[in-house]
């Protein structure tokens, strides 16, 4: 009785892991597959058929070609966009942590008139269709003339200002009242409250939806391409990378895009990698809660 | 406790201090989003050019006649004229007049859209802008069809990961990177691999599978483009609904599990006796979520497509930067906000979400 049991087992496991390599597989291939191209020649990625690893085209032994780097940092368009990129992203992050927490506060710990349709609102806003507003947006910002950064950083509210505010109040909520009494006790106004006690306190959350937003902001894509529409300069990487052109325009240089694709994603794999309890918690305190 | 004029005092501070922490919120979404949303309402019945010294004028629903407008006209079949008899081509079916001649051109000109056969019959449908109606049916059938394929997956890779095994952290790590990478990046990823010859991944791979001919245009023929989009934004977004899923699953008792195998519920059993239905809400969330979010989508049709096939998104970029038609970009985006708004609505009339709980 108990071998064939065994042999089912052995069975079964192995069944197991095979659907969790290719599960593996089928997530990381396509970022490899990028690594792996990022790393050819131009005559190394016109080979056919593809390589699974860079080769020269003559003796077919494994050559990696490192010029594709080098390349993209001598490229203006994409050093601009990663600059571009990390001010809107950072400020993104900072307005929206800073006028969220505000109003986190307020919705999560004090009472006041009208709350349920403020917490109402803002979880709606969560959902809020960016392309719905995009024509009226763009005509608030041609007629108050903002430069094009400034109007990325201003418009990537709509989708991280409700965010953050809907996670920070669920955290707020949390934290015990008795705390918060007994620092009035002592003759602590609301705002020493908030920042004595509440901040530190919140300090986590703070990090985990902070994060979320900044990823969001150096993600987007549909503001920023309307919005830098007449001031190329202003380009951040995602439309950079969208644009991306060689120094010979013959076709496209995919050998450099896909190193530009390397380098813009290694920084936020690492963040998640470091901070990957975080994010979870706060992707599901968001979307679960939300 | 103190007097009560001391205790409404303080409740009084207290909702003072409330509504000037909430202002900055307030004012930005204001600015960014409520008020643009009514100026979108109110543009989308003007004609308003961009960045042209032509007069607005208020034209009432023509930008959305001119977007919407569909008809349906039947084909009569053409007659020989010199014997009077109905005309079969040379295959012997029957030859039916050109759509061009039966489609309406006063106010607005119809386009052929489809042809089609009802109970013998030819019928032409007609639309006034073949492309936008092309934008929403390309938007339905994407969003379906990756939702579907993303929940499907999601709760597969969910339930392999719930369980208990070595290199589980790992896994969760890996989930992690497809939605870390910036969707228009992977957008290009994916172009490159799906390359229309053998410099490509999925070409290489398929012809050394014996099938496609190794030069097959996954992103240029008509049939193909739209399933490479879905195949893109499955692998980037099948990892978010996974781990909302996990996240749902982990919140079922492990005591549920230990009493049904007690009971001697097979794991297929316990799965659908006990999975399935505590993991609903946490289902139905993910489900909103990402089909409010795949009908909005942008970037990938953006890069991949540009204007060969549009979504609704990419049509309204489209028509404001590219033909600078503010008012008929509005009524898109008007067009656009009552589409999704009409699915949140029926998602949560259906699936019961109750707002005050999760509030």
């Amino acid at each position: 009785m108990k071998q064939p049991k065994k042999v089912k087992n052995v069975i079964l496991k192995t069944g197991f892991y095979f659907i969790l390599l290719m599960i593996f597989i089928y997530l990381l291939f396509p970022f490899y597959w990028a690594i792996n191209s990022s790393l050819k020649s131009e005559a190394q990625l016109q080979m056919t058929p593809a390589t699974m690893v860079p080769r020269d085209p003559a003796t077919n032994s494994i050559s990696p070609y490192l010029s594709n780097y080098k390349v993209i940092f001598q490229n203006q368009q994409f050093v601009r966009g990663l600059m571009n990129s990390t001010i809107v992203a950072t400020s993104t992050t900072v307005l929206a942590l800073v006028a969220g927490s505000f109003a986190a506060f307020a919705l999560g710990k004090l009472r006041f008139r009208g709350k349920k349709p403020t917490l109402y609102m803002i979880l709606a806003m969560t959902m809020f269709p960016q392309v719905t507003v995009l024509a009226g947006l763009y005509a608030v910002i041609t007629t108050l003339q903002l430069p094009a950064i400034t109007s990325m950083i201003l418009s990537y509210m709509i989708f991280t200002l409700p965010f953050t505010t809907w996670v920070l109040t669920a955290f707020f909520k949390d934290l015990p009242l008795a705390l918060l009494e007994s620092a009035q006790v002592d003759g602590a106004t609301p705002f020493q409250t908030f920042y004595k006690i509440l901040l530190p306190l919140t300090a986590p959350a703070m990090v985990t939806t902070g994060l979320l937003a900044f990823i969001a902001a150096w993600n987007e894509y549909l503001f920023a391409l309307t919005f830098t529409s007449i001031d190329p300069g202003a380009r951040t990487v995602p439309v950079a990378i969208a644009y991306f052109t060689g120094a010979v325009a013959r076709q496209e240089p995919f050998g450099e895009i896909m190193a530009a694709a390397v380098v813009v994603t290694v920084p936020i794999v690492v963040l998640v990698l470091v901070f990957q309890k975080r994010i979870v918690a706060g992707l599901t305190a968001g979307a679960v809660k939300g | 406790m103190g007097s009560k004029k001391k205790h409404s005092e303080l409740a009084k501070r207290e909702e003072r201090t409330a509504y000037k922490l909430l202002i900055p919120a307030l004012v930005i979404l204001l600015v960014i989003a409520i008020y643009p949303l009514g100026q979108v309402f109110y543009t989308s019945f003007t004609n308003r050019q961009f960045a042209s010294s032509q007069e607005t004028e208020f034209v009432g629903v023509d930008n959305y006649k001119s977007l919407l407008s569909m008809t349906v006209q039947k084909l009569e079949q053409e007659v020989d004229p010199d014997t009077n008899q109905p005309l079969f081509d040379e295959e012997g079916n029957p030859v039916y007049e050109r759509p061009i001649a039966v489609l309406p051109r006063e106010p607005i000109r119809y386009r052929e859209y489809k042809q089609f056969s009802l109970f013998g019959n030819s019928y032409v449908l007609g639309a006034t802008d073949v492309d936008f109606i092309d934008a929403i049916f390309n938007t339905l059938l994407f969003t379906v069809s990756s939702v579907v394929l993303e929940l499907t997956l999601g709760l597969g890779i969910a339930l392999v990961v719930h369980s208990n095994f070595k290199g589980r952290g790992a896994t969760r790590t890996a989930m992690l990177i497809p939605w870390a990478v910036i969707t228009v990046v992977s957008a290009r990823m994916w172009e490159w691999m799906l390359a229309p010859n053998r410099t490509g991944f999925f070409n290489t791979l398929l012809d050394a599978m014996g099938t496609g001919n190794g030069r097959i245009a996954f992103l240029a023929s008509s049939d193909l483009q739209l399933w490479a989009m879905v195949a893109v934004d499955v692998w980037k977004t099948t990892p978010f609904m996974a781990l909302l899923l996990l996240a749902g699953m982990q919140t079922i008792p492990d005591e549920l599990y230990e009493a049904a195998a007690i009971d001697g519920a097979s794991p297929v059993k316990q799965f659908f006796s006990i999975t399935f239905p505590l993991l609903k809400p946490a289902m139905a969330v993910a489900l909103i979520f990402r089909t409010l979010d795949a009908l909005r989508v942008f970037d990938v049709f953006q890069v991949l497509l540009g204007q060969s096939q549009y979504s609704m998104a990419t049509y309204n970029y489209f028509q404001l930067i590219g033909n600078r038609n503010m008012g008929l970009a509005s009524a898109i985006g008007v067009v656009i906000f009552i589409i999704i708004f009409g699915f949140a609505i029926g998602y949560i009339k259906m699936l019961g979400v109750d707002m005050d709980e999760t509030a």
